[in-house]
């Protein structure tokens, strides 16, 4: 066990010690790193929640108010916040539009930052019944984008990829920004967009990098293509171990007291005694990050910017925030015919030749529209 | 007595003293009862005591601290601040769904159509998803009639169905269970083939579904008619060939009082214990009379709060349903000129 802790511990060197002293080291290949593969690892060890933010996050909430601010003031300053943000909303592109490339296989694109709504029963076209799941691109604007070079320097920045990314962090919901904290506010500077309530970011390849401020919606996604979803799963609290392990209990008579949902033993005799690490005992469940990938896209609505997707399992309750980008799965990847109309880096509302449909189907979904499904008899 | 002496001391005491006075007299009387107790005594003056402090606040945290502690801290938003910043002036490219404040349905509408109803547990409503379902029901229900039914119609459904001759499956029966919201609604139909029950299940928005022709429309006593399981097959056996029965308009749904006497045991479920009233009274032994006394909730019909949780706000059920009535008004109209059309062609 101890030898397979040092070993995990050398994967992730502190990059930006290397870059600050050698600037012609700044790639820093697989060669650089302990790539040892570690066998049986338990997953998860043990879950611990951060009591903490990270270190370099800045503080987001804030409880300061202007007390000498009476309700006319207060009108006024709304008013000020609309004009401000609302009215040139269209306008924060300073410097000019960047450089936009061609969709390759290398490439991967910013995602974006959806709701959770719920799910649907949908038919397909031979009558089979399935889910969907709606999701909605809510406001979402681009915030920053951070090249490669710089990424690299960042404490967070994974030694294995490189040069190969750059950041693009991703907003979404719109807020008072009397609320947050001035460093947090002084995030939306260069966007000029108002302060959003959630952040997060994508790891994009340069050539797909989207200039801040930036509006993003659902026509960044084309029907047809295939989507992961990563969001946190429904916050159960401390749980027991039946709830959480799904561990069987005790009977409930025959003598069996106070012992009924409880677990039973924690660890053999001998050479295996003592409770390893891992078990499985009573704790927090939930609130955990949660990937569904290669999730279909066989609705969009343009109109309220919802997105349908296939299938179930998008974590979480309704209202929980979902990262929506292009799946990472190799046989789900676009077609030829899928690469030559990507949106890059993302789509402009000037690139639009005619207005979109209010509703965009696959092929082989029911729409509520057609008439019912007819099967023709056989002659034979 | 310790107390006591206190007390007497109490009286000399400056006013604001003697309201500090009070907190430490708990204690006091505290420690004095213990002995009372060991010695068993009845104390007949601790009704006069003051109640003791059972939560001590931190003074020492900031109000910011505390704020912080007790916002729970949940990784989904509630779904009316999802409301808010949809109708935010910050917030751009994405249209609101528009309220309905037009004619109102009529009381009763909601059990015509009780599917339109969305979830009333609030951690599962969304305006926007509510406002798109509704629409794609009303698509539906635009091209094929669903009409008026309740548990207890005798109803004929035609379906698609790849393994018939004519690869469509007629089937009558009657309804003995209706449920599911949304696009999930779905109805259950009973009857007797070759002398073997059989229910079948349908979703209302199938598309494999061709039409719903009601034969007769009548309500039942109960809500569910599962008990017809265990009565006589004659209750649930309805012809195949049953011409429908037109009712005159602006008539209320006639309620069918018939009482089924159940066979006797083994039966699917304790039916006694389910209040039924569409079946005959039941034989009962004393070991049933013990189990309904013993499964009886008596107090759900006083449950304020479980009846709240249960339904939708009437405010939003009246909007909902303005906006079917409305939609549903509209589609009717366009039916009878469309017919009215078709005659003049003939």
């Amino acid at each position: 066990m101890a030898s397979k802790s040092v070993m995990t511990l050398g994967v992730r060197p502190l990059s930006h010690s290397f870059i600050g002293s050698t600037p012609s080291a700044i790639y820093l290949g697989t060669n650089s790193v302990c790539v040892q593969q570690v066998r049986h690892r338990r997953f998860p060890k043990f879950v611990v929640r951060p009591t903490a933010r990270r270190p370099w996050h800045v503080r987001k909430w804030t409880e300061k108010r202007d007390e000498t601010l009476d309700a006319s003031n207060e009108q006024f300053v709304k008013e000020v916040i609309i004009d401000k943000y609302a009215n040139t909303a269209s306008s924060p592109l300073k410097d000019g539009p960047w450089e936009r490339h061609s969709y390759l296989r290398e490439t991967r694109r910013s995602g974006v930052l959806a709701l959770k709504l719920g799910t649907l029963l949908h038919w397909k076209k031979d009558g089979t019944p399935f889910t969907v799941t709606v999701l909605q691109v809510l406001d979402n604007h681009v915030i920053n984008y951070v090249p490669p070079e710089v990424y690299a320097t960042y404490p967070s920045h994974n030694p294995h990829q490189g040069l190969r990314f750059g950041l693009q962090v991703v907003g979404s919901l719109s807020c008072d920004p009397r609320q947050f904290s001035k460093p947090y506010n002084n995030l939306f500077l260069k966007a000029g967009v108002p302060p959003k309530r959630w952040l997060t970011r994508f790891l994009v390849t340069p050539d797909a990098a989207i200039q801040p401020g930036t509006a993003l919606d659902v026509n960044h996604f084309k029907v047809g293509d295939y989507v992961d979803t990563q969001g946190r799963t429904r916050d159960y609290g401390f749980q027991g171990v039946i709830k959480r392990w799904g561990m069987k209990g005790m009977p409930k008579s025959h003598g069996t007291t106070k012992s009924e949902r409880k677990m039973g033993a924690t660890g053999g005799g001998g050479d295996k005694d003592g409770i390893w690490k891992g078990k499985h005992m009573p704790g927090m469940m939930g609130n955990y990050l949660r990937t569904m990938y290669g999730l279909k896209i066989c609705r969009i609505n343009t109109r309220y910017n919802l997105l349908y997707l296939a299938g179930v399992g998008v974590p979480g309750l309704p209202h929980t925030f979902i990262r929506v980008s292009d799946t990472v799965l190799p046989r789900k990847q676009r077609t030829e015919e899928q690469m030559s109309q990507v949106s890059m880096p993302t789509s402009f509302p000037e690139d639009l030749v005619e207005p979109l449909p209010e509703e965009i189907f696959t092929d082989d979904v029911f729409q509520f529209t057609e008439p019912s499904l007819q099967l023709e008899a056989e002659d034979s | 007595m310790a107390a006591s002496i206190a007390q007497f001391c109490v009286k000399f005491l400056p006013k604001r003293l003697q309201l500090m006075h009070q907190q430490t007299s708990c204690w006091l009387w505290r420690r004095g009862r213990g002995k009372i107790t060991h010695t068993h005594f009845s104390s007949s003056s601790s009704l006069n005591q003051p109640k003791q402090l059972k939560h001590v606040i931190n003074y020492q945290r900031t109000r910011a601290e505390v704020a912080r502690a007790l916002r729970k801290k949940q990784n989904f938003l509630h779904h009316e601040m999802v409301d808010k910043h949809r109708a935010s002036p910050l917030q751009s490219g994405t249209e609101q769904v528009s309220e309905e404040k037009g004619e109102g349905a009529p009381r009763e509408y909601r059990y015509v159509m009780p599917e339109f109803l969305p979830n009333p547990d609030f951690q599962y409503r969304d305006k926007v998803l509510e406002k798109m379902e509704r629409r794609d029901m009303l698509r539906r229900r635009a091209v094929i009639d669903i009409p008026e039914f309740y548990v207890g119609s005798i109803m004929a459904v035609t379906v698609s169905d790849p393994y018939s001759s004519g690869k469509t499956n007629r089937f009558v029966g009657i309804c003995i269970d209706r449920g599911g919201r949304g696009l999930k609604a779905y109805f259950v139909l009973r009857n007797v083939v070759d002398g073997l029950g059989v229910e079948v299940m349908y979703e209302m928005y199938n598309p494999t579904v061709h039409s719903i022709q009601v034969l007769r429309l009548e309500k039942r006593l109960d809500d569910q008619l599962y008990y017809l399981r265990n009565a006589p097959l004659e209750h649930s056996t309805f012809s195949f060939d049953m011409q429908p029965v037109t009712l005159p308009r602006d008539v209320p749904v006639p309620v069918n009082t018939t009482k089924v006497k159940l066979n006797p045991k083994p039966w699917e479920y304790r039916w006694e214990r389910f209040n039924l009233k569409g079946i005959e009274p039941l034989p009962l032994t004393p070991k049933m009379e013990k189990g309904i006394k013993e499964h009886a909730k008596p107090w759900e019909d006083y449950d304020l709060m479980l009846k709240y949780r249960q339904t939708v706000n009437e405010d939003e059920e009246r909007s909902i349903m303005a906006e079917v009535y409305q939609e549903n008004t509209r589609i009717d109209a366009g039916r009878k000129s469309s017919r009215a059309v078709l005659r003049r062609k003939k």
